[in-house]
């Protein structure tokens, strides 16, 4: 009895699991058909028969925000694509702060959206290897005719970014960063002004600002003085600390060494990190920081909640972070609980060996979008981003409805104003709908300028002014590096990121007499983990593509 | 079904006729039976076929069976996670934090069902049960949230009063070795009520008669736990001790995970969070593949170790 059940289990197990096999096999077939034409699929530039894509849309959690997969936005895009096009558009959402995780999970599971955004290309890369992505090379050129908003916008720089040198494959499309602003420090105005300060312009400066708050807390947070945090950070230290560590970099650097050593955007493995991370240390250990700044994990709000309870003195991050979200911002927050001389204004205090301000910017391009291989229709998908790419679209879900999400000033600026209900836009300037363009774009270039100041609800646009300034002061960008995919670099992301805050972390929080030890055996640990051969395989990478040249071709 | 019953009629004829009487009257019981046998079917059994990217490179679109053979004859994955300082690191933390957990963890729930045992009065048992049960059905990502509410370096609630009372702040969540302590406490916190349960119900099921007769031999209390007690929920421990040995080198994701922060990754990187980091999120399913194997081989390896030593020691196995 006993022999027999188990013979009928191995065998419906083989049958089932060839059941299973066959099934993916189908499904790598049905992907090999590549660009077609266009005009046979389209009648008068609409589909004949009503097609449905999946786009994939972050999901931010906000607190009373609107549903990102239903709301005024997404009816409009839904509406507009049925009517251009006979696409129908349904949304997928997926955590804004674990989106990589996500995605991976989505592709691993075969369920992935049509169009899928991801700010990692690693992630795209390795899927890529691994057959899971479409090559977009031949149908960007093939349906050309068809997408002019696409290839008007993005143009060759960002359709082309990511093309292969030597198979001229295309995984991903660039979306085109029209504000290039990436970080600034801010600082509390109204402590500044109750001791009587002037804001710091250096690194010894704002040491000297840090310390005065600490001593005294008891002035300006009485009963609270115990919670005081002068400067703080995340467990994203490369991030949360990226002028400074940027301000110890070589201004002279070269593009090949910025290149070599640029695998890791937080740059720890260029050279002046570790000077950085030791001036911090000294301030951490002064109790100038954030003690606890390493328990929080990823996406949690207490940091954001001590910034909005006046508690912490001055922090660097996103260029406008302070002002985001209109009434859930940090600003409102403040000035709501703490009163209304409360205020975070940016500053400029972390001056490399020049004296300047060097700040590292990411070239014009930003999020990456890519289509699975389960995508089977491209050309629905790629109409998507036409029309999500047009001048008019991106107006739209930037600024909405007159009235409702905001008003024309005499000057012609367009002034956000905090929306209700379904008009709330869940991100700055609805980024997360408008995946081709980060960044106040509208059609008229003029209004665009006028309006940026205006367009945070609720914010002095002096605030803004000042912090936009500040972010494009000694801006400098690496150019486009295109040497082929670094084979060491698939599948190693994530664990050397999470490698690199770790040594941050360790090293930032370590006694001062410890310090060179754990930041030593920190680097040596990720170098052996995987970030050696990434920065050898480089090396190789530029000098096979561009010699002995230390920088990039002028184009 | 047809080649079976085929079979059959060279057997005998009234064999035949009592194994047909005999579904006849129980069949409920094995279409009852089929439910699980599905589930482990197609939740265990069919995935196992994918084992072999293992030794295979990984490829999302092709079937499992024409993927091409990983380097070094299948075995690129295996020699890559042993190179690997991180794999190591997480293997070690693997075995010293089951290891704890096991000669901790493992004996409190014991005592504390002696202990429960012992108590008279019924309502305050009853009580004393329900709260040490409460932590098993909170999440891991809410017991950190309650762990850092109390241990945080500066704002946590213990440290906050051991500060007020001019001591130094612990280091509960922010060193290795302290974390260590405060993931064996958290993980006993959560489980020893509701593991306990399983040895209360062994005691249930000890003869009554034997307490009385002890009683009327004098026995105390204390004798009467070490001498009837005990050696009545014997073969409960064993069986459970077995399976806990099994399991050294397996663990549990949520635990470690929720846990675990930048500053304690020496101590606190697991085979599983390893596999997720590496595997999940890097998307190395074939060398993740490797390790998940690598870890079931040596799990089963125990099990049978300690299975065959309990046998040998004249207690009764698992099978």
């Amino acid at each position: 009895m006993k022999k027999r059940l188990l013979s009928l289990l191995l065998a419906s197990t083989m049958v089932l699991s060839l059941a299973a096999c066959n099934k993916s096999d189908e499904g790598g077939q049905g992907t090999a058909n590549a660009g077609g034409d266009a005009a046979t699929e389209l009648v008068d530039g609409k589909f004949a028969e009503t097609r449905t894509i999946t786009v994939e849309v972050y999901d931010r959690g906000n607190d009373g925000g609107s549903d990102p997969t239903n709301n005024m936005y997404t009816k409009y895009i839904h509406d507009q694509m049925l009517d251009k096009y006979n696409v129908e558009v349904e949304f997928v959402k997926v955590p804004r702060w674990t989106e990589v995780d996500e995605i991976n999970n989505l592709l691993a599971g075969q369920t992935a959206p049509d169009v899928c955004v991801t700010y990692s290309y690693a992630t795209i890369q390795t899927y890529a290897d691994m057959g899971g992505v479409l090559d977009l090379s031949s149908y960007v050129e093939d349906y050309k005719d068809v997408l002019p908003n696409l290839w008007n916008w993005l143009g060759e720089t960002n359709i082309y970014w990511d093309k292969d040198p030597e198979t001229g494959s295309i995984w991903a499309l660039e979306a085109r960063l029209a504000n290039q602003n990436r970080i600034c420090t801010f600082i509390r105005k109204d402590w500044l002004e109750a001791l009587n300060l002037e804001e710091p312009t250096t690194k010894e400066e704002f040491y000297n600002v840090l310390c005065q708050f600490r001593d005294n807390a008891d002035k300006l947070l009485g009963g609270e003085a115990d919670k005081m945090v002068p400067y703080s950070v995340s467990y994203d230290v490369g991030w949360r600390a990226a002028t400074l560590i940027e301000s110890f970099m070589d201004p002279a650097i070269t593009e090949k060494e910025y290149y070599v050593n640029g695998f890791d955007d937080r740059k720890i493995t260029e050279a002046g990190a570790k000077d950085a991370i030791k001036l911090l240390n000294q301030w951490y250990n002064e109790g100038l920081m954030w003690d606890d700044f390493a328990v929080y994990g990823s996406g949690d709000t207490t940091e954001d909640d001590m910034m909005k309870a006046g508690y912490v003195g001055a922090f660097t991050h996103n260029w406008d972070y302070p002002y985001r979200n209109g009434e859930d911002s940090i600003e409102a927050n403040l000035k709501r609980l703490v009163g209304e001389d409360a205020s975070y204004v940016a500053i400029d205090p972390f001056e490399d060996s020049n004296g300047t301000h060097t700040k590292w910017i990411a070239g014009p391009i930003d999020r990456k979008i890519f289509f699975p291989v389960t995508n089977d229709e491209p050309l629905a998908s790629l109409l998507y981003l036409d029309f999500i790419s047009s001048p008019e679209t991106i107006q739209y879900l930037q600024i909405g409805d007159e009235g409702v999400t905001h008003t024309v000033a005499d000057n012609g600026a367009i002034q956000i104003q905090a929306a209700t209900g379904d008009a709330i836009q869940n991100s700055g300037m609805n980024i997360d709908y408008t995946i081709t363009c980060n960044g106040l774009h509208l059609v008229d270039p003029e209004i665009t300028e006028l309006s940026l100041a205006y367009s945070y609800a609720g914010v002095d646009p002096d605030l803004i002014l000042k912090a936009n300034e500040i972010a494009k002061t000694d801006t400098r960008e690496l150019g486009n590096v295109q040497v082929g995919a670094i084979e060491s670099e698939a599948g190693f992301g994530e664990a050397l990121s999470s490698k690199r805050d770790q040594v941050y972390d360790k090293a930032l929080s370590a006694s001062t007499a410890d310090f060179d030890k754990v930041w030593d055996e920190g680097m040596q640990d990720y170098l052996a983990s995987g970030g050696q051969t990434i920065i050898d395989e480089r090396l190789a990478a530029w000098e096979k593509t561009y010699g002995d040249a230390e920088n990039l071709p002028e184009k | 079904m047809e080649k079976s019953s085929a079979k059959k009629e060279t057997s005998v004829v009234t064999k035949k006729k009592l194994s047909k009487n005999y579904f006849k009257r129980y069949w409920q019981l094995y279409a009852l039976l089929a439910i699980p046998m599905v589930y482990f079917l197609v939740f265990k059994y069919v995935p196992m076929v994918y084992i072999q990217i293992a030794f295979k490179k990984y490829m999302l679109n092709t079937s499992v069976w024409k993927m091409p053979l990983a380097k070094n004859n299948g075995m690129q994955y295996f020699i890559q996670a042993f190179s690997n300082p991180e794999f190591m690191r997480a293997l070690r933390n693997t075995i010293v934090l089951n290891l704890l957990d096991l000669c901790i963890g493992f004996p409190i729930p014991i005592i504390f069902a002696l202990i429960l045992n012992e108590l008279v009065f019924k309502r305050f048992k009853k009580v004393v049960q329900t709260i040490a049960y409460m932590p098993h059905f909170l999440s891991w990502v809410i017991i950190y949230g309650i762990a850092i509410q109390l241990f945080a370096p500066s704002t946590g609630l213990i440290n906050l009063a051991i500060m007020k009372m001019g001591g130094e702040a612990v280091p509960f969540l922010n060193d290795g070795n302290h974390w260590v302590w405060t993931y064996i406490f958290l993980g006993v916190w959560q489980s020893f009520g509701w593991n306990s349960i399983v040895y209360l119900a062994a005691i249930a099921g000890i003869n009554s008669e034997l307490y009385e007769a002890a009683s009327v031999d004098g026995a105390g209390r204390f004798s009467k736990m070490w001498h009837i007690t005990l050696p009545g929920i014997k073969p409960t421990i064993v069986i459970l001790l077995i399976m806990a040995i099994g399991n050294i080198l397996g663990s549990s994701f949520d635990r470690p995970f929720a846990l675990q922060n930048n500053l304690v990754m020496d101590q606190a990187q697991v085979l599983s969070t390893y596999v997720y980091q590496y595997g999940i999120k890097g998307l190395q399913f074939s060398l993740t593949t490797a390790v998940g194997l690598f870890q079931s081989v040596v799990g089963v390896f125990f099990l049978l170790m300690a299975n065959w030593l309990s046998r040998k020691l004249g207690e009764r196995g698992i099978w």
